[in-house]
């Protein structure tokens, strides 16, 4: 269902990578170091091409707002929010790794995003 | 909540302000978090408030040019140097340093866009009122970029309505339309939704007040749902 990620930007390496196959079972009692996160849009934003990626834990909510907001081509007037529960935004600072843990389900995060001009 | 999504489509109507505003008071009291109530007396209209302190950046000159003795912490132990958004011009910024600085966010109903709106206001230790610079050095950086977009639009200087002295306040003529693809979502999925709690998780963090994770599931649910 997913393809392999553009790599969009200078660092590759540290971008959240496209899952292109079911993600290795290490082992039950072994904490994966990336956590499996879905992307969906809201509203009128764009929708993802890739949708599923696979996240290093200690990523910020605010980084991955970075970049998806760099794959989209936003406008510099667009801010992008991201959304728990498609309804509570996470402080820019969380860690996805902790979202995982407290609305993850079926081994994957879904995180819901949505561009607009919130300000002004 | 019946009624509480009439108005326009990313709005709602003052009893379901109200409403909200009990709900994630209840779960506020039950993290001691430090929101309250703040209400006049004799006034019927009220408003969520809460109190923190942070460490920011402050100008350390004071407008006659001389220098104003900067707090020193111990913990930051580091001045933080000038140079930021502002060199644009070509003008020196002012000397700055890092200091604990008070913010308090109040909560108000507006009647006019129908959504609440974040009022917020800052001093340093020794009281005195932080300027409009030195509050846009504490917009988080997720946020900076589009909020200068429009800076006179965004962050702007208004009377309290309640309480009459000056504070800062996060423009909510937009709120409806970012707030209303979420309403949507919650409406077709019959899924209840605090509206206070989507709103302020999404623009509190722009200006330094988070709200912690446990808010997004706990406050759409009346009281006597309590989880042990």
């Amino acid at each position: 269902m997913s393809e392999a990620g553009e790599s969009p930007t200078d660092n590759p390496k540290d971008e959240p990578s496209a899952v292109q196959s079911p993600p290795e079972d290490i082992g039950s009692n072994e904490e994966k170091k990336k956590i499996d996160v879905l992307l969906k849009a809201v509203g009128d934003t764009p929708i993802m091409k890739t949708k599923k990626w696979a996240v290093e834990r200690g990523r910020t909510v605010q980084s991955l707002s970075l970049f998806i907001s760099r794959f989209l081509k936003l406008e510099p007037s667009e801010q992008l929010f991201i959304y728990v529960n498609q309804s509570f935004a996470p402080s820019p600072d969380q860690e996805v790794g902790v979202l995982f843990e407290c609305f993850g389900s079926d081994g994957k995060l879904v995180l819901h995003y949505c561009k607009s001009q919130a300000w002004g | 909540m019946s009624g509480a999504w009439d108005v326009g489509l990313g709005g709602l109507d003052e009893d379901a302000f109200l409403q909200c505003c009990e709900l994630f008071l209840q779960h506020a009291r039950s993290l001691d978090d430090g929101w309250s109530w703040g209400r006049l007396n004799g006034s019927d209209e009220g408003f969520l408030k809460k109190t923190v302190l942070v460490t920011g950046k402050i100008n350390t000159e004071a407008p006659d040019g001389t220098s104003r003795p900067a707090e020193d912490l111990d913990m930051l132990g580091e001045d933080v140097q000038d140079g930021g958004p502002d060199d644009a011009e070509g003008t020196p910024a002012p000397p700055s340093a890092a200091a604990v600085i008070r913010y308090e966010y109040h909560v108000l109903y507006s009647r006019s866009f129908q959504t609440p709106t974040l009022y917020f206001r800052a001093s340093t230790l020794d009281g005195r009122s932080l300027s409009l610079e030195e509050i846009w050095d504490g917009v988080h950086s997720n946020y900076r970029q589009r909020l200068l977009h429009a800076p006179w639009d965004s962050i702007t200087q208004q009377e309290h309505p309640l309480l009459g002295q000056p504070f800062f306040v996060l423009h909510p003529c937009r709120t409806q339309q970012f707030m209303s693809p979420v309403l949507e979502a919650a409406r077709n999925q019959n899924r209840s939704l605090n509206y206070i709690v989507s709103w302020l998780s999404t623009v509190g963090p722009a200006v330094g007040l988070h709200i912690p994770l446990s808010y997004a599931t706990a406050s759409s649910e009346p009281s006597g749902l309590d989880p042990d």
